[in-house]
């Protein structure tokens, strides 16, 4: 049986899609560590094809990639938690969100799951989380959105 | 970085805009604290210092945090009321002692008939915080439902009614202190001075914050009153009462009043000074938590309740023991009442005495809670200066705060810190108001017919007819001592208010732009002017700003000393050609003049066919890093500025020159420069 007063995670590495899950997400991790007094680190991967070198300016030019953090930063700042929002530029996002997640010692890796269905009818998990799954060298919490109408 | 793989490769993103803002929507950012940071060192220090006397900022998002619950909020509105059971009795008794001992009995009906004046009006107060959410009380009610002018006229005299309970209760509390330390009397300003400075300053710390700091007092007081009130009616029920014989007693006069229906009007209206501050709660109700409505609804209620107690139960106690009024530096009524029950020197009776002198102080309190929000209504209605609806760095309306403050303390000042001459004033202004939003209401549930709206309406009737008979009886008993000046100061302010009001309205529809206009790109002539001091890097870059807004630009030399002006001239059109350099010869040396005169000529000269070009006047400046160089640089510029404001089809530009552009200046000029260098000493 687990030590009630034992932290489920010391530093989380968030990784947000700028979906509808990500505030979810956050306040679900900004809730725990604010009791645990954890880090958390939010991580937005924008994906650079192939035709593009990977610097290019892409991201810090998007006032809509730049949201993704900053709306987590002020969910964050609604539980009193500081979160450090990091931006990068990948091939792949899964690749990334893994070794940022090592590189910083995380032991808990957040990713949102949006509820997504292939022509055909069946559940798209996409290569992301898969990747993430076989790869992290910590704990991965998925959270999958809710189904929707549109969805269904 | 490198990932695990090698394909994994990855680069971190820098977000220059992080520190100081956040997107939050399409085109929509948040300011960070870091936005609002000095970037003097003095700067710095003005807000390290304000930190620590205010607290640390608080943004918007943080307002919710620091509203009041419901405990909070009545040590806050309602240290005037409850503060008012303290003398109210002794008002009562003043009167009756007219009429002989035996009149003295009286006051018990008195105050209980004060009393159902005070459930009537604090019902009916209940009614309007649920009916007008957003505050503003009696301004409120009466420009809704009866016509601007009475929402005025209640203002006014509210906002003249919260200056007094101020000035007056904190000369109340000084001769509390004054009693029991004579010395005191000697340094009574200075007093004054420290305790309206210590309420504002709490007051700019904010809401929650002045709640915490004036709470314990506020119900220390309620607690001690409730007891001395407790063990009284135990004596009395009890049959133990030992009547108080006071030694400097007001005595009988030779020659009783009657006991008529006129001094028990007296009476009712000197006692009336309890209901002053009721109308507080309703003022604030955007300042308690949600459900704000009923949570001030229910603290109105838990005020009256109290108050009618305390007022009821002092004067039962007063009546019992045979207490009477003292004579100018005796004990009041209630440090008699407390001498009965607690017995005198005891600590429950320092106690009490010191808690009747803090919540006198703080009965001001309640005064620095309310003006501001009123003043900030009225700002947002246009009736006063804009400047009242901001909130500072708390949140609190700092404006209305410190113009309270000062008015309060220039008259405690102006009368020598006896402000007995202010009494009459006060109480006239509550009345006032609780006559108009009364029949406010009553139109109000006439108009709306909500359930239950027939006793709603029979409430107010009541109310209203109630607080009218008393504003009579508390106009004509006062008029002559003071209260005249109401009717010089509510049309005075009112007055005011208007003409503020239809400067704004004015301005408003001079600004305003029509919802179907479609604003289309300028087709007006541009030219510059630069008027120069000479030839210096802050002038060549106001030259370079002029060109790029426009090709029509002359550079303009006024001078009074034609050799210099010849010498420039020389310069000016080897160093920047292309541009025309005007010299204006001033024999009398003015600056401002010979300028302003000259772009009445370019004025004249235009083509009278096409349309009035707007004319840049660029003026360069050298931008000062401390104190003492804004003494020595600019000058003439800011002359300039001042001359130019106003000037039709003028714009004028301030192009600041900072020792750090250096660089940026040999970057745009340097690269001439480089080569004629290069032409004179060719490289081997």
């Amino acid at each position: 049986m687990s030590d009630a007063h034992t932290p489920i995670f010391q530093r989380a590495v968030v990784a947000l899609n700028g979906g509808p899950s990500d505030a979810r997400i956050i306040r679900l991790i900004a809730d725990e560590a604010r009791h645990s007094k954890a880090e958390v680190i939010a991580v937005h991967v924008v994906e650079i094809d192939w035709t593009l070198p990977l610097d290019a300016d892409i991201a810090g030019r998007s006032e809509e990639v730049q949201r993704v953090l900053d709306i987590a930063e002020s969910v964050a700042e609604d539980y009193k938690v500081r979160l450090d929002p990091v931006l990068l530029q990948a091939r792949d996002v899964g690749a990334a969100i893994v070794d940022e997640a090592t590189e910083r010692g995380a032991d808990l890796l957040v990713v949102g799951l949006p509820f997504r269905k292939r022509f055909g009818g069946e559940f798209a998990i996409g290569r992301t989380i898969p990747y993430i799954l076989q790869n992290a060298p910590c704990a991965v919490w998925v959270v999958r959105d809710p189904m929707t109408e549109e969805s269904t | 970085m490198q990932g695990r793989k090698p394909a994994d490769r990855r680069v971190r993103v820098e977000r220059p805009h992080a520190p100081y803002f956040r997107y939050m929507g399409p085109g929509q950012l948040v300011a960070k604290p870091a936005a609002n940071r000095a970037l003097t060192p003095s700067g710095r220090l003005v807000n390290r210092i304000r930190a620590a006397v205010f607290g640390r900022p608080l943004s918007t998002e943080e307002e919710i945090g620091e509203r009041l619950t419901k405990t909070k909020a009545l040590a806050i509105f309602s240290s005037d009321a409850i503060s008012s059971s303290a003398y109210a009795t002794e008002e009562i008794l003043r009167v009756l002692l007219l009429a002989g001992a035996s009149a003295l009995f009286l006051s018990l009906w008195v105050s209980i008939a004060i009393t159902i004046l005070l459930a009537v009006v604090s019902l009916s107060y209940r009614q309007v915080c649920r009916a007008y959410p957003n505050g503003g009380g009696a301004y409120i009610v009466a420009r809704t439902n009866l016509a601007p002018i009475f929402g005025l006229i209640a203002a006014a005299a509210l906002l003249i009614d919260y200056v007094m309970t101020v000035a007056v209760s904190t000369a109340a509390a000084i001769a509390q202190i004054q009693s029991v330390v004579p010395q005191a009397y000697d340094v009574r300003i200075e007093i004054a001075f420290i305790s309206i400075t210590l309420i504002t300053i709490a007051n700019l710390r904010g809401l929650r914050e002045s709640g915490n700091i004036f709470a314990v007092p506020t119900y220390l007081f309620v607690g001690l009153a409730l007891a001395i009130v407790g063990i009284g009616l135990f004596h009395i029920v009890g049959g133990t009462v030992v009547p108080v014989t006071t030694a400097d007693a007001v005595p009988f006069p030779n020659h009783f009043e009657p006991i008529g229906i006129l001094l028990l009007l007296k009476a009712f209206a000197g006692g009336s000074v309890a209901l002053t501050g009721v109308e507080a709660i309703a003022n604030g109700v955007p300042a308690f938590k949600p459900p704000e409505a009923k949570n001030a609804a229910n603290t109105m209620t838990a005020m009256a309740i109290l108050l009618g107690i305390l007022f009821v139960g002092l004067t039962l106690v007063a009546v019992q023991y045979g207490l009477r009024p003292t004579e100018a530096g005796g004990p009041s009524i209630v440090a008699l009442a407390a001498q009965a029950a607690f017995g005198g020197g005891s600590p429950l009776f320092v106690a009490f005495a010191a808690s009747t002198a803090l919540i006198l102080f703080l009965a001001a309190n309640t005064s620095f809670n309310a003006f501001p929000r009123l003043a900030a209504i009225l700002a947002e209605d246009g009736y006063m200066p804009r400047q009242f609806s901001f909130r500072g760095d708390r949140l609190a309306y700092s404006w209305g705060i410190v113009l309270l403050a000062a008015i309060a303390f220039g008259l405690l000042w102006a009368f020598g810190g006896d402000t007995h001459a202010l009494i009459p004033l006060y109480s006239v202004g509550v009345f006032v108001c609780f006559t108009l939003s009364q029949i406010g209401m009553v139109r109000h549930w006439r108009r709306e017919r909500d359930s239950g709206w027939r006793w709603r309406m029979a409430v107010n009737a009541t109310g209203a007819v109630l607080t009218a008979v008393v504003l009579l009886v508390v106009v004509s008993e006062k008029f002559f001592n003071g209260a005249y000046l109401v009717v010089i100061l509510v049309p005075t302010l009112v007055a005011m208010m208007v003409f503020i009001n239809r400067q704004y309205s004015r301005s408003a529809s001079e600004l305003a732009v029509a919802p179907d206009m479609v604003v289309r790109p300028p087709h007006r002539e541009e030219r510059v002017v630069v008027p120069i001091p000479g030839l210096t890097r802050a002038v060549v870059q106001a030259i370079n700003v002029g060109r790029s807004v426009s090709e029509d630009i002359r550079a303009v030399y006024i001078s009074d000393d034609p050799e210099a002006a010849a010498k420039l001239r020389a310069e000016f059109e080897r160093q920047i050609p292309g541009v025309p350099l005007v010299v204006v010869e001033s024999p009398y040396r003015t600056l401002v003049g010979p300028l302003l005169a000259y772009l009445d000529v370019l004025d004249a000269a235009w083509p009278p066919d096409k349309p009035d070009p707007i004319t840049f006047v660029v003026i360069p400046e050298y931008v000062a890093r401390s104190w003492w160089e804004r003494i020595l640089y600019n000058q003439s510029a800011k002359r300039l500025r001042t001359a130019l404001l106003g000037r039709p089809h003028t714009v004028v530009v301030a192009v600041p020159y900072r020792r750090e552009d250096t660089a940026l200046f040999e970057a745009a000029v340097g690269g001439e420069r480089s080569a004629e260098r290069a032409a004179k000493d060719p490289p081997d």
